[in-house]
């Protein structure tokens, strides 16, 4: 289940993706956006992948990007598991650990659905099925208001 | 005086053969330093797909520590550019880095070392006259690595452990730490290689399960964290176990998947002391008929031995973490215990054998 974060504020950081260009999380100020720490020998993330893809099927024409952090893995493994399973969204390569040290990973998968301020608003620890409606309200929720379907509010029940 | 510890050794294999129905009620496992044994280790790796700057780190047996291990000759062949042994400058790690010329249409490299190794067995009855570990020795094995922080969680796991067993000497704190290893971690099947040795993240979650370098890592850092001086030491299964214990040797000449890391805590009075509780877990699960009880005699033996002794069916590669390897621009590995490569700059997957590729072989060959 989503949880409303109630934790500090998590820093910027920049990381290659798989094809070798920085990424910075920076860029993707002005949407909500999906941090995800995964690793693919890890077994809830393998499935929990194709729920995201689903997700960012969903949401394909709202201010929404799905940033997917592989936590310490040979690129070549990584990038042979996405030819496998493409996605349409960005992975990126912490190669060292150090991005899921500094926001605190204890285990994965771990998400964090950050606002358009890229203020963490939802965190959760374990996987979830990204396309259930009630993730959907929620992450919607977070849309600016021209983008948010009426009446949806934020709730931290 | 070799010649009949090692007859010592043949006539526990012979009783246990011949006596299989008294092995559960009775189970032998006692290692003794003994006879020494004698292996090849051979190590050949072959670049798949070759494509742009290749190079190559093959670990190489590099402990010290002549009552149980004596790392002989080295050799190596194949069509390498250059070849360097490169000594680990904290830890002493040793390794063998390789290039190839990039157009090198089919790498290849055979690296052969010779080892002798015996058992260990330490009477923790009877401490003796030994030298204590060094200042910066003493440092080294108490700090935090970059997966085995000694604060935070750690420590405050560390200190709860001991508290509970009111365990004062560091031999109570080590003998602590081991029983609450064995007794709250899990093996889990499905773990990728050797596991990664995240502790911090191990206790934080709760997931106490994975293979030998997250059981033993997080005994080394429980240990330290209660200021005992503790190593994990990294290496390979080489040859079955003569105790009859399938899950705890070599299951054949092919060690390619065989790596196994143990661990040692330094005792006053006693010196570098073995211990595995992971093998303990391994035991549990994989010893037929698999998923034994802890109360199982083949467990409890295991648990018994374990603090204190380990057959000499294992080599060591080296106690070393945070290993850089020399040429690359990949981050410190947490561990060297496999075969390692680049191709085209980038890091080869050394938990997939089959498609990297290497295999080990480790033959038994005469002492001496």
């Amino acid at each position: 289940m989503l949880k409303i974060w109630s934790g500090p504020e998590r820093g910027p950081f920049s990381l290659d993706d798989l094809h070798g260009n920085r990424r910075d999380l920076r860029a993707f100020a002005g949407k909500v956006v999906l941090v995800h720490f995964f690793a693919t020998w890890c077994e809830p993330c393998v499935s929990e992948m194709a729920s995201l893809q689903r997700l960012a099927t969903m949401v394909r024409e709202k201010p929404f990007a799905i940033l997917a952090v592989d936590v310490a893995e040979v690129d070549l493994r990584v990038r042979a598991f996405f030819e496998r399973q493409p996605v349409d969204f960005t992975v990126v390569l912490d190669r060292d650990r150090a991005v899921s040290k500094s926001w605190d990973v204890a285990a994965l998968p771990t998400t964090f659905v950050l606002g358009t301020d890229l203020a963490p608003k939802f965190f959760i620890e374990g996987d979830l099925d990204w396309s259930r409606p009630d993730v959907l309200a929620a992450i919607e929720s977070l849309y600016p208001a021209a983008n948010r379907p009426q009446g949806q509010t934020i709730s931290s029940k | 005086m070799q010649r009949r510890e090692f007859l010592k050794g043949t006539a526990v294999l012979s009783l246990a053969a011949a006596l299989p129905g008294a092995a559960s009620a009775e189970v032998v496992f006692a290692p003794r330093p003994g006879a020494w044994r004698a292996v090849d280790l051979v190590t050949k790796i072959t670049i798949e797909k070759p494509d742009g700057k290749m190079q190559a780190w093959i670990p190489l047996p590099s402990v010290t520590a002549s009552e149980w291990i004596r790392n002989g000759e080295t050799t190596w062949t194949g069509n390498i550019a250059s070849a360097t042994r490169v000594r680990d400058p904290k830890y002493g790690a040793e390794m063998l880095h390789v290039t190839w010329k990039e157009r090198e249409a089919a790498p290849v490299l055979e690296v052969t070392s010779r080892i002798e190794v015996r058992d260990r067995a330490v009477d923790l009855s009877k401490p003796g006259k030994v030298a204590p570990l060094s200042n910066a020795e003493r440092e080294l094995n108490l700090e935090g690595t970059a997966l085995i922080p000694v604060d935070g969680i750690v420590k405050q796991t560390s200190d709860k452990i001991v508290a509970a067993a009111n365990a004062r000497s560091d031999i109570e704190k080590a003998r602590a730490i081991y029983d609450w290893v064995v007794e709250n971690t899990v093996r889990v099947a499905a773990t990728r290689g050797c596991g990664v040795g995240d502790v911090a993240a191990m206790l934080k979650t709760g997931n106490l399960g994975g293979k030998c370098a997250d059981l033993n890592a997080l005994f080394v850092g429980l240990a330290r964290a209660a200021g005992v001086p503790a190593r994990d030491v990294y290496g390979i299964r080489v040859i079955p176990s003569r105790f009859g214990y399938k899950s705890l040797g070599a299951g054949s000449a092919n060690v390619t998947r065989a790596q196994h890391c143990r661990a040692e805590v330094f005792l006053e009075g006693f010196g570098w002391v073995p211990a595995d509780p992971a093998d303990v877990r391994k035991v549990m699960l994989e010893e037929p008929p698999t998923n034994l009880a802890i109360s199982d005699p083949k467990v409890i033996a295991a648990r018994k031995t374990l603090f204190g002794a380990w057959e000499g069916n294992w080599v060591a590669y080296n106690t070393a973490h945070d290993v850089a390897l020399p040429g690359s621009t990949h981050p410190r590995l947490g561990f060297l215990m496999y075969p390692q490569a680049e191709r085209a700059s980038l890091l080869l997957d050394c938990n997939d054998p089959d498609n990297f590729k290497y295999a080990l072989t480790a033959k038994e060959v005469k002492p001496g």
